[in-house]
């Protein structure tokens, strides 16, 4: 049995974030006080300033950064909109409440801060997460996409109602949803050995089904597609906090890969923040090269799977390895496959056959 | 004449008659239009000939209001204008063609035809009689009812009374067909564009439905009535150089009995007889009093040496100025028989000038506006032809070539624009401010242009703002103090309207603008006889455009003041929406009670006062 170290990263978390929104709180109080116009800085989100860290293995952005200046009347409104969603957050950490994107836009209108619609107001919580470099899961603004999680893992809840009830996460065959209260909670002990990802709700049940988890020391978490960034957040708190390996389980096509890029080293779009990636996370299939090799069933590759791997050849994380070498595999047999596609040869040959070899060679990866 | 087909001549009443479509007399709408503007544009120039601020009252009454349209209605349009005199009455109303705007110069119709056609136009839909009522003196004034007959081209008159009055001025009332549900919108809107124009008028409307219209003048100065002026060289054709010297050049009269009557008549001579050198002498007391045609006959006379009963009995077959010979063929005798003439003697030269016509140079300088010698002599060496030359003697050929080289020639002075009469910037900028009540208001008056010989100027108002209404761009189009109402589309002034660039003069949208465009030409080139657009002559398009350009610029500065103190409220009131709603938030996220002293943060910001 793993257990944690430390304890309580939940509380701590929550309270740096709430002194830095106090930091800014009272910068912008003084300002105000003595006559000057407050400011925000706001690392520069465009193309331009967004570069990949080889180090890190993620995009970040550059230095460049944009003032934004209440002096300026064109940027006031948006100033106030940002100084809002500051306040709100701060409200939203302290009383330990959750809210999504949606939630966010309305409440704004209780405040007589107005948002055009919900485009704007998702920007300015992009804006808020650049400035504070946290994601806004960390000040209670979560996705509503919902993915799951099965698997022997003890949590401790943290949210208002359940702190200190304790849950083992092999308690129910569906598995359980990774929401606000298991992105907050406590890891308390797990004995499992390895965390698969996979990227269907399917294969998901099946694993349940054939005790992947007792089978191979496992914990499985259904990303649901693109892994949203709670599910992110959860899988690296398993491999940092539990010294868990990440495996990832995808579809055999261009975007499978890409589903399992994003995973190990995050995307374009979340450049300003750091705390959402597993770089050591593994993609261990569907390759191009498996569908010949297990003789796959194949859909040929659409005309926009195709421009997907032209466009992903120029991207720097694609340049070696495994990566590199699917894409053109991809791109000269032009076809792809399901990971259902393992049911031509019986339902569980996948869970029999495939996945005890992959297991084995991530080992070597 | 050997063609079988009979030609038969028409008098010109009932060739309008025919042709009315042509005066704008096609329809029962068009018609009452028509007809409302004819009579009171004649009496907007009756008052403007004579420099009398114009009060112009119209009526349109149903004869029988429950009829549908089209039905019958009483037109009634009254003047404090001169009058007509009492004996010019029935011609004027009752023939066709009698007018007297012939001459060269700005005036809103032409001939005064357009009146005659509208009771016309109303004798044939309804057979009523006009009523004219005039009164030249203020004190007696005239009434006659009166038909046309169409055939004749004559009046014929119902009835004729005088009443005493108090006043001069005109009125005349017609019956007519026409159909006012349809016509209503566009005579309301032509009084409404006539008063814009004419701001020293007052203008009543009394409409069929018991509606009043009433535009008081705005401006108790009258523009300066324009000249009567000789045309110019540019302006003219082979056709009307042909007319002119028939007025030059005078033919040889025939010497019949009808013609030795009229010579008897003028020399007081009628009963009496006198000899050969009894003629001459009463011919040389009475010469300033006789008529062209009678001098030449006694010039011709003069070489014959014959009397009444001698004349009578010959034919002149030719008069060789040249070589100073008279020939005649004599009955009598039989014989042709040739005379020499005395090149001294005065009526040698009457003689010459008779049959030879002017030099082309007092041709040039007399018949032309703004020809002095020297130029008459380029023009002649220019043109080719020597400066001596007789004008009576060219040939086809010769006429032709003089009337391209008038054309072509470029050292006359530009056409003389006294002929013009503008309405002024002043007064149109008053009329502007009246209607429009803009918060923005200027107007421009060009100078004299020309195009093809006639003189043109533009005038040009634009209004922006206060109770102009945001449809868009109106353009109010006038020409010769004429609102010009049809045909919009295909006009020049709208064309330079549309084809500017709005948002370089910060105008956005459709904004709450008003163009009024005045075109004064002694010959405004319509595109089409109805007279409602005019062409795009490259001269009038460009002082059209360069007037909107210096009007735009002005509208420019004006829009961007006004933006910029529209701007700073807008900020001001971002400010304090905005900068308290900051505070709240960051007394919160501080962890503070009380709010911080924001106050000085709004008031700083300098705000500018609205100018207009």
């Amino acid at each position: 049995m793993k257990k944690k170290s430390k304890k309580k990263t939940s509380d701590d978390k929550q309270k740096i974030l709430i002194d830095l929104l106090k930091k800014h709180g009272a910068e912008i109080y003084d300002d105000l006080n003595n006559g000057k116009f407050p400011k925000f800085s706001i690392p520069s989100r465009s193309v331009s300033n967004i570069v990949y860290d080889k180090k890190l293995r993620q995009y970040i952005l550059g230095a460049n950064t944009a003032i934004r200046n209440s002096r300026n009347s064109s940027q006031l409104r948006s100033f106030t909109q940002l100084m809002w969603l500051a306040f709100f957050a701060n409200r939203l950490t302290n009383e330990k409440k959750s809210s999504t994107l949606r939630d966010v836009y309305y409440s704004s209108q209780a405040f007589a801060v107005d948002f055009e619609d919900q485009g704007e107001s998702d920007n300015i919580i992009v804006d808020l997460e650049a400035v504070l470099s946290r994601p806004r899961e960390d000040f209670h603004v979560f996705p509503e996409e919902r993915s799951s999680v099965f698997g022997d893992l003890t949590i401790e809840y943290t949210v208002p109602g359940y702190e200190g009830k304790k849950m083992n996460l092999s308690d129910h065959p569906d598995g359980y949803a990774i929401g606000p209260s298991l992105t907050s909670c406590e890891l308390i002990e797990t004995s499992a050995e390895v965390i698969i990802a996979v990227e269907k709700g399917g294969l998901f049940t099946r694993f349940v089904e054939e005790q992947v988890d007792k089978k191979f020391k496992a914990i499985i978490v259904d990303t649901g597609g693109q892994a949203p960034r709670s599910t992110r957040t959860l899988l690296k708190r398993l491999h940092d906090e539990l010294s868990l390996p990440v495996v990832i389980l995808t579809d055999g096509d261009v975007y499978g890969e890409h589903i399992a890029m994003v995973i190990k080293s995050g995307s374009a779009n979340a450049a300003h923040l750091r705390e959402l990636t597993v770089p050591d996370a593994k993609w261990v299939g569907v390759w191009a090269t498996d569908i010949e090799k297990y003789k796959l069933p194949t859909i040929p590759m659409t005309e926009s799977d195709i421009k997907r791997c032209h466009d992903l050849q120029k991207d720097p994380r694609y340049q070696e390895g495994i990566w590199k070498k699917e894409l053109e595999v991809f791109l000269k047999i032009k076809r792809k496959a399901e990971l259902e596609a393992f049911s031509k040869y019986g339902l569980t040959n996948i869970t029999d056959k495939y996945l005890p070899q992959k297991l084995e060679l991530a080992k070597s990866l | 004449m050997s063609s079988k087909e009979s030609f038969t001549q028409i008098s010109p009443s009932e060739f309008f008659y025919r042709n009315r479509d042509l005066a704008g007399f096609s329809n029962p709408t068009r018609s009452l239009y028509t007809a409302v503007r004819e009579f009171v544009e004649n009496s907007l120039d009756a008052c403007d000939q004579i420099g009398i601020l114009p009060d112009v009252r119209m009526s349109i009454k149903a004869v029988d209001a429950e009829k549908p349209e089209p039905k019958q209605y009483i037109l009634t349009v009254k003047d404090n204008g001169p009058g007509i005199e009492s004996k010019h009455v029935p011609l004027a109303f009752g023939t066709v063609l009698y007018g007297s705007k012939f001459g060269l110069k700005q005036a809103r119709g032409m001939f005064g035809l357009g009146a005659t056609m509208a009771i016309l136009y109303g004798q044939i839909t309804t057979n009523r009689p006009v009523i004219v009522k005039s009164s030249t003196d203020g004190k007696i004034q005239d009434e006659y009812e009166m038909l046309l007959d169409i055939q004749k081209n004559k009046p014929v008159i119902l009835k004729h009374q005088t009443k005493s009055t108090s006043k001069t001025g005109l009125s005349v009332s017609i019956c007519l067909e026409g159909d006012y549900a349809k016509a209503g919108s566009k005579i309301r809107d032509y009084v409404y564009q006539t008063s814009l124009i004419t701001p020293y008028a007052t203008i009543t409307f009394d409409d069929p439905k018991g509606e009043k219209f009433r535009y008081t003048k705005v401006v108790r100065t009258m523009p300066k009535a324009p000249t009567i002026i000789r045309p110019h060289p540019h302006g003219i054709d082979v056709e009307t150089i042909r007319r002119m010297l028939l007025d030059t050049h005078f033919q040889i009269p025939t010497v019949d009995d009808k013609m030795i009557l009229k010579v008897r008549k003028e020399l007081g001579l009628s009963k009496k007889n006198l000899n050969y050198l009894g003629i001459m002498q009463k011919a040389q007391k009475k010469w300033k009093n006789l008529s062209r045609q009678v001098r030449v006959v006694i010039a011709m006379m003069s070489f014959l040496k014959m009397d009444f009963e001698k004349i009578s009995k010959i034919t002149i077959e030719e008069i060789d100025v040249g070589n100073k010979k008279l020939t005649y063929w004599d009955f009598g005798e039989s014989q042709s028989i040739a005379l020499d003439m005395d090149p001294e003697s005065r009526y040698y030269k009457q003689l010459a000038n008779t049959v030879q016509g002017e030099t082309l140079t007092s041709f040039m300088t007399k018949r032309f506006q703004r020809v002095g010698p020297t130029t008459a002599l380029k023009f002649a060496e220019f043109a080719k032809f020597k400066p001596e030359q007789r004008i009576g003697n060219m040939t086809n050929q010769e006429l032709v070539k003089l009337s391209d080289a008038l054309q072509a020639f470029d050292d006359f002075l530009a056409p003389d624009p006294s002929c013009l009469a503008p309405l002024g910037a002043s007064p149109l900028e008053k009329g502007m401010a009246q209607f429009f009540e803009p918060d923005f208001l200027t107007v421009v008056q060009r100078g004299a242009s020309a195009y093809s010989g006639f003189p043109f100027i533009i005038e040009m108002g634009i209004a922006y703002g206060g109770k102009i209404s945001s449809h868009g761009t109106k353009v109010y189009r006038f020409a010769n103090r004429i609102p010009l109402l049809y045909d919009e589309g295909s006009d020049v002034v709208l064309k330079v309207v549309n084809d500017t660039d709005w948002s370089r003069y910060k105008i956005k949208g459709d904004p709450p603008l008003v163009i009024v465009s005045h075109i004064c030409s002694t010959r405004v080139p319509y595109k089409t006889v109805g007279k409602e657009n005019v062409a795009d002559r490259p001269e009038i398009e460009r002082e059209l455009k360069l007037a909107l350009l210096s009007l735009s610029r002005k509208l420019s500065s004006f829009m961007s003041k006004r933006g910029q103190a529209e701007a700073d409220i807008k900020r001001k009131n971002l400010y304090s929406k905005y900068i308290p709603l900051i505070a709240q938030f960051a007394t919160e996220l501080a962890g503070k009670k009380k709010e911080p002293d924001y106050k000085k943060l709004i008031v700083e910001e300098p705000i500018v006062e609205e100018k207009v």
